[in-house]
């Protein structure tokens, strides 16, 4: 047990150490006044004012349908499994359409699915993407009520329409 | 004729004089989980004689996420993010420690320039996190404007981190083998800048907080750990240096390219209280800051263009064995220990060494005698993370 000694003062140490504590918190408050003026404001009035994201920021996962081959490796990479994929074989003759970048889509895409609640913004499954179709977009705000609306289907037309909109260059 | 007060003989208050008989039962009481000076959710169950402390027991695992066993089933590229979440306030060192720790067993030699930018990286980090650290310490102690001032620079920090890797507190960033994305020259120059602000900040901060009179009668001779009880009980980083040990992993064991950089190791001296009181171990952190942008400035002078990723396959398979690598966190020594199976994809096992707990389990050492605010300030000051206790 180690016990603290508290030892009495004379009258001099007493008004000295008092005198100490108004000093040194003096010195520390008129570096504190020195902001009232000199120093512009660091914080930002939130929805007025937006901050503009960096390049890389990654916010939500958007998956560029259109240019998907469904090959899985985002969901493979995933390490919280938050990725959903489902895809059948094309019909016997039907036409083998190219993504963006010349790869064949040999693949039907039946399913799409991010939960995004369960999502932790790594950015795994972007490294992986031979089309470069899922991408980190800049949304972030898409808070929601029910945990249910957080997963996307990005076959739904709603979802496909923010491809005008969000994919990075 | 028997009245129906006449119940035997009247009770009477026995009343004592001496005070031996007047003490009464150690009150027990629950600091915690969502105390905010436990820094996280730690409950401490302190036993109070009136207001000293008896004994105090820590209580973990309220934010226990079952790492290191769901580590087992994902793929070594995998668990940097769940690595991430150990210590959420020093992400990079974590990432880097497991980076290492594969790449040891790999083999893998890892770029020069990529070896410059992981070192410059965490000494920024380093910088954030005991930041942090020093703003939430002044907190504990009732001051709160050193709160604002060290947000202030931790920002710049985290916002130069998110425009490199993505994101501002868990980066996936370090990579095994490399890093993820480059820094520009334009970011590099930033660094630069911010080493020389935060050189004149780091003055400031001693004026607002390390020299005031109340701060040291706060923390002076408060929860002494003595460098035998750190031995015993294992406790590393600022505990450690703060009791007068110099003993750093940078420099007494030099991972990476620690060897070719010339910087100190600051260890509590005892001008104000004594070696290894709270003061001590706060004045390491501070200092540690200033070494650190030491270690930035050389690193920046070293730079040149190069490839940032090694060799590494691309599905990666280990060799069966084991191996174990230690690095300098901001918080202490971080391990990791890693089991494989051969051609394994996933670890069979990996146990984390994390510093924080081993600080926890000396709170019941130096708890006894205490006064319940002098408590609450040596908790703040081994500036523990419940991330990296818990996993």
């Amino acid at each position: 047990m180690n016990t603290q000694v508290h030892h009495t003062s004379s009258v001099k140490e007493y008004f000295g150490g008092l005198w100490d504590g108004i000093y040194s918190s003096l010195k520390g408050m008129w570096i504190t006044f020195r902001y009232v003026w000199a120093v512009a404001p660091v914080s930002i009035e939130y929805p007025e004012v937006r901050e503009v994201l960096p390049e890389r920021a990654r916010m939500r996962l958007f998956n560029d349908a259109l240019n998907c081959i469904s090959c899985t490796q985002c969901a493979m990479a995933c390490p919280v499994d938050c990725i959903y994929i489902a895809s059948e074989k094309l019909p016997e003759g039907s036409e083998i359409k190219k993504t963006s970048n010349g790869q064949a889509i040999r693949l039907h895409l039946t399913q799409f699915t991010i939960d995004t609640a369960l999502c932790c913004y790594c950015g795994l499954c972007t490294t992986v993407c031979p089309t470069e179709c899922l991408t980190h977009s800049h949304d972030y705000e898409f808070s929601a009520y029910t945990i249910d609306s957080m997963k996307y289907d990005y076959l739904a037309p709603d979802i496909v329409a923010w491809r005008d909109r969000i994919v990075k260059a | 004729m028997q009245t129906r007060w006449d119940v035997g003989e009247p009770h009477k208050p026995t009343i004592n004089t001496s005070t031996e008989q007047l003490k009464s039962d150690l009150l027990t009481l629950n600091m915690g989980p969502q105390h905010p000076a436990t820094h996280g959710v730690l409950r401490i169950e302190i036993w109070t004689d009136s207001e000293i402390v008896a004994h105090a027991i820590p209580h973990i695992g309220y934010l226990h996420r079952c790492m290191e066993k769901h580590c087992e089933n994902l793929d070594f590229r995998g668990v940097i993010p769940f690595v991430d979440r150990l210590d959420y306030l020093a992400s990079m060192n974590m990432e880097w420690t497991y980076a290492m720790t594969i790449e040891k067993m790999l083999g893998t030699e890892v770029p020069r320039r990529a070896e410059l930018l992981r070192i410059l990286t965490c000494e920024l980090q380093r910088i954030a996190s005991h930041l942090m650290a020093f703003g939430t310490y002044a907190i504990d102690l009732g001051a709160f404007s050193p709160f604002l001032y060290a947000f202030d620079y931790r920002e710049k920090i985290l916002r130069l981190f998110e425009e490199v890797s993505g994101a501002r507190l868990l980066y996936n960033y370090i990579w095994i083998g490399g890093l993820w994305n480059d820094w520009s020259p334009e970011q590099i120059s930033r660094v630069t800048a911010f080493c020389d602000d935060m050189e004149e900040e780091a003055k400031k901060y001693h004026e607002l907080l390390s020299m005031n009179k109340i701060f040291i009668a706060r923390t002076a001779h408060v929860g002494v750990m003595s460098v035998q009880d750190c031995i015993d009980f294992g406790a590393t980083g600022p505990i450690l240096r703060g009791a007068g040990m110099k003993w750093d992993l940078r420099k007494n064991e030099p991972y990476s390219l620690y060897s070719e950089f010339d910087f100190d190791v600051p260890v509590g001296t005892g001008e104000v209280g004594e070696p290894g009181d709270c003061w001590n171990r706060y004045i390491v952190r501070m200092r540690e800051v200033v070494e650190s942008i030491k270690i930035i400035r050389q690193v920046i002078e070293k730079l040149e263009p190069g490839s940032i990723m090694g060799k590494v396959p691309k599905v990666m398979k280990l060799p069966e064995g084991e191996v174990y690598f230690r690095s300098e966190c901001p918080r202490g020594e971080l391990a990791f220990h890693l089991v494989t199976k051969q051609d394994s994809k996933e670890p069979f096992r990996l146990k984390v060494r994390s510093p924080c707990f081993t600080h926890t389990s000396m709170l019941p050492r130096v708890a006894p005698g205490q006064m319940i605010a002098d408590f609450v300030a040596t908790v703040g000051s081994i500036d523990i993370v419940l991330g990296e206790i818990d996993r």
